[in-house]
């Protein structure tokens, strides 16, 4: 759910970039220490961006009948870690504004505030409480790409009811509004986009087990014994 | 074709050579006053003006154009009309709700269609560099550039994909979908890391030490179009306030 192009009011345009900044500078501070560090993963990094932005164009089958897109930034926050997907998904909102027209250019602050930060951090954070508490990797990311998704609603829906409250009931009346629109799609979205997160990640543990040790997320398997 | 309507219209655009540095200061312009100046008449003239540029001058196709301002649309509507809804004490029309929800689309839409007027005249291959002359950091945009390109390759990967999946009955139904789309992202991941490793290992043997080096195209400024810009943008912003 991304905010177009000149919705919000100049000030709250101006306030939510300020907000996103840091958290993208700290983004691009990590990318760039990386480079300089490993510059081979310059590659990598740009096909985690490119992946992200392809994963919205898969189409979820979602229960109210119109099909609805993922956002993918749970999978991208569990896979690279939430400050690379705050500049990572804000490169990606950048993209999807000018090839797309999903987003804008005065709205890239709010977006990446809500999809590029809010979305991964609580996703991430999701992922580890239930990592700690004992849970695999599959219900890890379940609960990674089902937070994230409605962190991110959630904080849209709280963006435009700080811009445009109810006339008689303030910000709390345009907040249960807004909420509540957005809840027919983003709901199931977010159920579906868990759901996906699964078979994504239980394709993977088959076929790019390599991977994901490389990136932490399981324990190296047990070196086979040699047979002699 | 590369699959984005968008980008293959600002590839074909007649102002593909016109320099980026002359067209963000026309559509950043345009975009700003969509956004500051009240709606009418201000998000009416910075609309027509996108709009006849893009379809005339510069030669995008009507129906990329149109095509493209549906996405916002939507969004724009239903939250225009949430905006204007109050709940209090059951359903109603705020006060002024006309006024109100046609000044939220105007600006909307009038932004939305300058952004798209440097989006279907400016390729990003052509916007990148520029970033660099904010001052993003090199590693950023060289990150932002690969993601750009390869951007096709996983898109044209998806679609052959779908297509397979498709054809042996994979969306058959709800419970296929849901397989079939997570087996479809899972091999566009796995694809994208091959391609990336396999690049890298490429470009290792070129000898790739600081970043990936290409020669920037150098596309001249105008002055007329610059002139023409700066007079349009001018006029937009004094007759708007002669009418407010």
């Amino acid at each position: 759910m991304h905010i177009a192009e000149g919705f919000l009011p100049p000030l709250h345009a101006v306030g939510w970039t300020v907000a996103a900044a840091p958290f993208v500078v700290h983004g691009a501070r990590a990318v760039v220490k990386e480079v300089r560090e490993h510059p081979e993963n310059t590659l990598l990094l740009g096909a985690a961006g490119a992946f992200t932005f392809v994963l919205s164009a898969i189409k979820l089958p979602s229960v109210t009948g119109s099909s609805s897109h993922p956002t993918g930034t749970g999978a991208g926050a569990v896979l690279f870690r939430p400050p690379v997907m705050a500049l990572l998904g804000t490169v990606v909102l950048l993209f999807q504004a000018l090839l797309l027209a999903h987003g804008g250019l005065t709205t890239l602050g709010a977006n990446a505030f809500s999809m590029a930060i809010v979305g991964p951090w609580a996703g991430y954070g999701a992922y580890r409480l239930t990592r700690s508490l004992g849970g695999g990797l599959l219900p890890g990311v379940f609960v990674a790409m089902l937070v994230a998704d409605l962190a991110t609603y959630v904080t849209t829906a709280l963006q435009l009811a700080l811009a445009f409250p109810d006339a008689d009931s303030g910000f709390a009346g345009a907040a249960v509004k807004f909420l509540g629109v957005f809840a027919v799609t983003q709901i199931p979205l977010a159920v579906g986009e868990g759901l996906l997160g699964v078979l994504l990640f239980r394709v993977l543990t088959t076929n790019a087990r390599p991977e994901l040790e490389r990136l932490g997320l399981l324990p190296p398997a047990p070196a086979q014994e040699e047979v002699r | 074709m590369t699959g984005l309507a968008v980008d293959d219209a600002a590839w074909a655009s007649a102002w593909r050579h016109r320099s980026p540095g002359d067209k963000l200061l026309l559509c950043v312009g345009l975009v700003v006053c969509a956004l500051v100046l009240p709606a009418w008449p201000g998000s009416v003239l910075v609309g027509a003006v996108a709009v006849v540029l893009a379809l005339g001058p510069a030669r995008v196709p009507a129906a990329t154009f149109g095509r493209a301002v549906r996405w916002p649309l939507t969004f724009v509507a239903v939250s225009a009309l949430t905006t204007v809804v109050t709940v209090d004490g059951g359903l109603g029309w705020a006060p002024d709700a006309a006024a109100r929800a046609g000044s939220l689309v105007g600006h909307a839409l009038a932004g939305s269609a300058a952004v798209l007027l440097l989006a279907t005249t400016t390729p990003m291959a052509d916007l990148l560099p520029a970033l660099r002359r904010l001052r993003v950091p090199a590693a950023v945009v060289e990150v932002a550039s690969v993601t750009y390109r390869l951007l096709f390759v996983l898109l044209q990967s998806l679609n052959t994909i779908r297509e397979a999946q498709t054809a042996r009955m994979g969306y058959s139904s709800v419970r296929r979908s849901y397989r079939s789309s997570g087996v479809l992202a899972a091999a566009v991941l796995t694809r994208s890391w091959d391609r990336a490793r396999r690049m890298q290992e490429g470009l290792a043997g070129r000898g790739l030490e600081t970043g990936l080096r290409v020669l920037p195209e150098v596309l001249p400024s105008s002055r007329l179009f610059l002139a023409c810009s700066v007079l349009a943008l001018a006029g937009i912003v004094s007759a708007s306030l002669a009418v407010a």
